[in-house]
């Protein structure tokens, strides 16, 4: 999440003032980000220098009495960004992939146990974003989104661990002993 | 957890109770609703069993003449005729019962005849508001008479004599006033001239009707009658034939619609599984399908009541001008009516009984996943079917056997003969759909798969051609029994004359009451053959009116522009050893002037041949003798030929006469269709016998009705009587009609069943169109799956038909039985085998081009 | 004390060498008033447990008791009865029997058990009105859309006094909206005190329950521990892991 970009969202709308970006950051991202001020003030300030905002008076310090509109560059900058789809040509350096791939090669640790005690986790969570759910989400709309994307994101990994569970099981059937190789032997390329 | 009204938790039955049970019969109700179209083919063999029921016993029941025909509303008659009929006896007669009984009401009939045709009418005298006379007697217009020279006539004596009311009519000795037009509701056949009572002088017949309750007739006197004792003469109660046939078509509709009511339950197994995971008991279950078989029973003999009805009523005019009576408008055997209607049910009912108790037995999660066990393999060997088939073939053959072809005994045999035809068709259908999978193993994909689907889904399939199997069973049957009884050479029936044709008689009618006319108010129509026969026995005396008449049918035939051909008779007659069959129809002597009329040379006769021949198949019928002179006139073998043992020494006697066919000569069963040679004439000495008992009329073009009228008032003035074309149908079209039905039973079963295997399979279907099957493949699926079922089911049909006829004729001497067998109607079989499955096919191929609807759309269980 | 219990409950298939064991030994107890998803992948003998539980099959070792009573001492047609009063189901995509309305296939429940019609169609509108749908009571199944079938069927397993609610795959053909609105009601139903068990291999699905049992080749392997306030995940989910 770039706090940068959610800025100039957030500028996009009319001149802000800085405690005002903050709180509205914090009610746009359903209260699950919480942004201090020092936080926002750097941003602010980095965005200033970077010419993609202004303020109303370039000289002084930045307050909570200074506002801060959109340039064009930064207006620019901001659709672009928009429709940049981020990069997801590399796996991230997950770590859960990376104990489970481990848990293969130790011996005498049950990979199933590991992807289990995982996807209990997972599940646990999982039962904490519906419960809020269960609550709120009648009310927030932001709120029901962003616990969705949670909830999917958690979702895609229990089944990534299924998925696995069952490639292992079904690798154990087929081929006792099992040998892994090099991992990672390509790197995708974005499509443009 | 929902809230409930405080009567929900009391305590309840364990089984649900009434409630429970309408719930599940409405949700049957609802399914059949909806899906009646799947289970058309069950509906339709209980409406066309139902339907076809009524009109055939209706048909059968009112064919026969009321029971109180020529009794009116008596009980008792009793019939005087020829010199028992006169005046002082019946008087006496009268008297005595009018002691005895009371009540006494008199008929006098004087037989006439009318001019110039061998038609004949009674002059009947008669109170018109007799005690017991009302049913015997209806007016149609005008009045009865109320004088002495009053006369009410029938249409058909009217139409005779030009009469109509207030004409003059010289009748009975005196000029009488035609008052009204009369008939008899019991016998439309009854021609009468009504006069009142004492008109007619010198009566033929004189019936008593008077009520002698609770009394023997034969105690009363040797010639009353009552219409109990005319019944028992008559062993067969029509109304007990269609309720034996209808039990049978039941049984047939009930094996045939288990399967069905399978496919039915296993389609719904998902539902019901669904029912019974939510707490319906098994026997909740069983009643889901009873109830469905009792939905369709129901719908289907009230359909077929419907359809019954409708038919009868469009039929009953007709039925009423051959039955020759009256027949009201509802006048169904009610009884068997409603029979058929709870058989119908009952039938449907216990269909569904065995699919019921299967499928409460399926456990719920297997019925769940529905996906039914894959069916029990259905008996793939072939076995069984032959047993039943083998063992039909023996009962029909015992029945046949002990039956000797003339009726009684042995019924119980043939019905259980019958219906062991149709399990062991049953039971080979699975067999053939295998086999006939095996074979196309190597055919195209469509092909393949078609057949494939019919031999892995036997279920249904095997059901489906069991159906069609029996249809075409039933109509080989028809066309073979038909072939059998109407190919029969010397039972041969067809039209008198064509159109073009007239005889004319020689001598005219005889006089009053030289016809034997009984019971009363029936009365055959006079046969040419009587005719020949009267005019071979007065003929030598009248050589001066022989001329004078032949100068008659001359100027007849020449006013018709035809030409007048001398018929010649002599005292021959041809019978068949063991079947007790005799010959029907006249025999004509071939005479030069005969032949040439025909276009025969004398060089086509074969010298040695006794008779010539039309009929088809008469040379090959072996057992023939030829009898001539008669009890009185004994002759001696002749001709150096050997006398059979069959023949009775009563006669002159000459096995296996030589029988020459000879198509030239005409068809009609008046017409000279067959003919003794002059030399077996000779050879026989029987020169003498011979003497002219009228002519031919051979015209070219047909004669119209104005024609024939002339013709006959020019034969009234000189004695001569005339014979014209009747409306006898021919056995051609007889067996052909049988055929035809036959057929369009058999495809109409054929085109249900297939819409059936193939709605079974439209999700095959779908996935097939969604990969790309061209409208060539299901054209071909359709087509392959009809045209299989038709040929398998023809096959099979025909193979039962033949079993079951072999089987019943093997008894009935080698000559009649086999005989008739060996006529085979092979344009007819062959529409039956290859012609019904080609259009069947050729029908799935034309139907199933459309694309399937809603590719994606899988409609919701 | 709870209301569903599987003591050692194993069920096998087939005999001799083709012998299948569904399941193994399964332990399960279920409590009034809560929601336990028995999640695991396909093949893992989850609806062979849910059939067991619901009396629809019998187990080959083990007991069952629902409410207090056990099921091997029941005849078919006790088990039938339990059906109609204690247990409901909710299954994947098939439903409703076709040919009765919505309504009535609410109301066939307690039809079955004895209850004249009309009294049981208002109790089945009342049922249908709890869960939004009580316009469509007249509609028949194939007039309906996939979420309101399924709304129906969970209607139907309520309805009456049902206590415990069988679902399996309840969500199978919907969309994430509609699986939500299932299982809101699913939930419903608990807080108003039936003993619910859903069997799903999602774990969307399954977060909605209180209790979370994994199940693989036949035997319960693990459960999740009861969620903790709802308050922390805040704190969890503002951690570094997150800020990306």
């Amino acid at each position: 999440m770039s706090v940068r970009h959610a800025l100039l969202a957030l500028l996009s709308e009319g001149p802000k003032y800085g405690l005002q970006l903050r709180q509205e950051f914090e009610e746009s991202t359903g209260e699950v980000w919480p942004l201090n001020v020092g936080q926002v003030y750097t941003t602010l300030q980095r965005l200033e220098r970077d010419e993609l905002i202004e303020s109303d008076d370039g000289e002084a310090e930045a307050g909570p009495q200074k506002a801060f509109r959109i340039t064009g560059a930064g207006r620019e900058e901001l659709e672009s960004w928009l429709s940049t789809p981020p990069d997801m040509t590399s796996p991230p350096r997950d770590e859960l992939v990376i104990k489970v791939l481990a848990a293969l090669r130790v011996p005498g640790v049950s990979v199933h146990d590991v992807i289990q005690a995982h996807r209990r986790y997972l599940v646990e969570l999982m039962q904490q974003w519906t419960r809020l759910k269960e609550d709120e989400a009648d009310f927030d709309l932001t709120f029901a989104l962003v616990g969705d994307a949670e909830l999917f994101r958690l979702d895609s990994v229990v089944r990534w661990l299924d998925a696995a569970d069952g490639r292992l099981k079904r690798a154990e059937l087929e081929a006792p002993g099992l040998k892994t190789g090099p991992i990672f032997r390509r790197r995708l390329v974005a499509p443009r | 957890m929902t809230t409930l009204p405080p009567a929900l938790a009391g305590d309840r039955p364990g089984d649900g109770g009434v409630p429970a049970r309408r719930a599940v019969v409405r949700w049957a109700w609802r399914l059949f609703r909806r899906e009646w179209r799947q289970q058309l083919l069950i509906l339709a063999l209980i409406t066309v069993a139902v339907g076809g029921t009524i009109v055939g016993s209706a048909v059968a029941a009112s064919t026969a003449p009321p029971r109180n025909a020529g009794f009116g509303t008596a009980e008792d008659a009793a019939t005087f005729t020829g010199a028992s009929a006169s005046r002082g006896r019946v008087a006496g007669e009268v008297a005595r019962l009018a002691r005895r009984f009371g009540r006494v009401e008199v008929i006098e009939d004087e037989t006439m005849s009318v001019p110039g045709s061998i038609e004949s009418f009674q002059l009947r005298a008669e109170d018109p508001h007799g005690p017991y006379i009302g049913p015997m007697l209806s007016l149609v217009a005008g009045r009865y008479p109320s004088g002495a020279g009053g006369v009410a006539v029938t249409r058909g004596v009217a139409s005779a004599f030009h009469l109509r009311i207030g004409d003059s009519w010289r009748v009975g000795g005196r000029v009488r006033r035609v008052v009204g037009i009369v008939e008899n509701p019991q016998s439309l056949l009854d021609e009468f001239a009504l006069v009142l009572p004492g008109q007619v002088t010198a009566p033929t017949q004189v019936t008593l009707l008077f009520d002698a309750p609770g009394l023997e007739p034969s105690s009363i006197g040797p010639t009353v009658a009552t219409p109990a004792s005319v019944a028992r003469s008559n062993p067969l109660d029509p109304e007990t034939i269609s309720l034996a046939a209808l039990v049978i078509g039941m049984l047939l509709v009930a094996l045939v619609s288990v399967g069905g009511f399978t496919v039915l339950a296993q389609r719904r197994l998902r539902a019901i599984g669904m029912l019974e995971s939510i707490g319906a008991t098994d026997r909740h279950v069983r009643l889901v399908v009873r109830a469905n078989g009792i939905v369709v029973g129901l719908a289907g003999a009230v359909a077929g009541f419907a359809i019954g009805l409708l038919a009868w009523l469009a039929y009953r005019p007709t039925l009423e001008q051959s039955a020759h009576h009256v027949i009201g408008l509802l006048e169904l055997p009610w009884d068997v009516v409603a029979a058929a209607m709870v058989l119908a049910v009952a039938a449907a009912y216990f269909a569904a009984s065995r699919p019921a108790r299967a499928v409460s037995r399926v456990p719920v999660v297997t019925a769940l996943s529905g996906r039914p066990a894959p069916p029990r393999q259905v008996h793939r060997s072939a076995l069984p079917g032959i047993a039943f088939l083998v063992a039909a073939f023996l009962l029909l053959g015992y029945a046949g056997g002990t039956n000797h072809g003339n009726g009684g005994g042995g019924v119980p045999e043939l019905v259980f003969g019958i219906v062991l035809l149709v399990p062991g068709l049953i039971l080979l259908a699975p067999f053939f759909l295998a086999l006939t999978a095996k074979l196309a193993r190597r055919a195209p994909i469509a092909a393949r798969l078609a057949l494939r689907d019919l031999a892995r889904y036997r279920a249904r399939s095997g059901s489906a051609l069991a159906a069609i199997s029996v249809g075409v069973l039933v109509a080989v049957i028809v066309a073979l029994a038909a072939a059998s009884r109407y190919g029969n050479v010397l039972d041969y029936a067809g039209p008198n004359l064509s159109s073009s044709q007239l005889v004319l008689y020689a001598d005219s009618p005889s006089p009053p009451g030289g016809i034997v006319v009984s019971p009363h108010g029936r009365h055959p129509r006079v046969e040419g053959k009587t005719r020949a026969a009267k005019a071979r026995a007065t003929r030598v005396a009248a050589g001066d009116l022989l001329a004078e008449e032949a100068k008659s049918a001359g100027e007849i035939a020449s006013a018709l522009g035809a030409r007048a051909i001398t018929l010649e008779t002599t005292d021959v007659n041809l019978a068949s050893a063991g079947s007790g069959r005799s010959w029907s129809g006249p025999i004509y002597v071939a005479t030069p002037r005969l032949l040439r009329a025909f276009g025969i040379k004398s060089s086509d006769v074969n010298p040695k041949a006794d008779f010539m021949s039309s009929r088809p198949g008469l040379s090959g019928v072996s057992g023939l003798y030829l009898l001539y002179g008669n009890a009185a006139n004994k002759f001696g073998p002749a001709g150096g030929r050997s006398v059979s043992s069959d023949c009775s020494p009563a006669t002159g006697c000459v096995a296996h006469p030589v029988i020459q066919e000879m198509t030239a000569l005409p068809g009609g069963t008046s017409a000279p269709n067959t003919v003794i040679t002059e030399n077996a004439v000779r050879e026989l000495h029987l020169q003498s016998q011979v003497s002219t008992a009228g002519w031919l009329v051979q015209g070219t073009q047909p004669f119209t009705a104005a024609q024939i009228e002339s013709a006959q008032l020019t034969a009234s003035t000189s004695h001569l009587a005339v014979e014209s074309k009747n409306d006898e149908p021919s056995s051609y079209a007889v067996i052909t009609w049988a055929t035809l039905f036959g057929i369009v039973l058999a495809l109409g079963v054929l085109a249900m069943s297939v819409g059936l295997v193939r709605s079974e399979t439209a999700s095959d279907l779908r996935t097939l169109t969604a990969t790309g099957a061209s409208s060539f493949t299901r054209r071909m699926l359709t087509a392959v799956t009809a045209g299989a079922l038709g040929c398998l089911g023809a096959l099979l049909g025909t193979v039962g038909g033949y079993i079951a006829l072999i089987g019943w004729l093997r008894d009935n001497s080698l000559n009649d039985g086999i005989g008739a067998l060996g006529h085979v109607p092979v344009a007819d079989l062959l529409l039956i085998v290859f012609g019904m499955p080609a259009f069947a096919a050729a029908v799935g191929w034309l139907l199933a081009g459309r694309e399937p609807p809603a590719v994606a759309h899988q409609p919701i269980e | 004390m709870s209301f569903l219990e599987l003591r050692m409950v194993s069920k096998s298939y087939g005999a001799g060498a083709a012998e299948v064991e569904a399941i193994r030994d399964v332990d399960l107890s279920v409590e009034r008033g809560s929601l336990v998803a028995v999640m695991g992948p396909s093949g893992s003998g989850k609806s062979t447990l849910l059939t067991i539980a619901g009396s629809l099959e019998d187990p080959t070792r083990g007991e069952v008791v629902i409410g207090g009573r056990s099921l091997s001492v029941m005849s078919r047609n006790d088990k039938a009865r339990l059906r109609r009063r204690t247990v409901g189901y909710v299954f994947q995509d098939f439903n409703l029997l076709a040919g009765l309305t919505a309504g009535e296939n609410v109301a066939l429940p307690l039809e079955l058990d004895g209850v004249p019609a009309r009294r049981a169609r208002s109790a089945g509108v009342s049922a249908l009105e709890q869960l939004g749908i009580a316009e469509r009571a007249e509609r028949y199944p194939d007039e309906l859309s996939g979420g309101e079938r399924q709304r129906v069927a969970i209607a139907r397993a309520v309805v009456g006094e049902r206590s415990l609610l069988l679902a399996d795959e309840p969500s199978g053909a919907l969309d994430s909206t509609n699986s939500e609105a299932v299982m809101r009601m699913i939930l419903a139903a608990c807080r108003r005190g039936v003993a619910a068990v859903v069997v799903t291999h999602d774990a969307q699905l399954a977060s909605w329950a209180d209790r979370v049992v994994f199940i693989r080749d036949g035997r319960i392997v693990d459960q999740t521990v009861p969620p903790p306030a709802p308050e922390s995940l805040l704190e969890d989910v503002t951690g570094p892991s997150q800020q990306r």
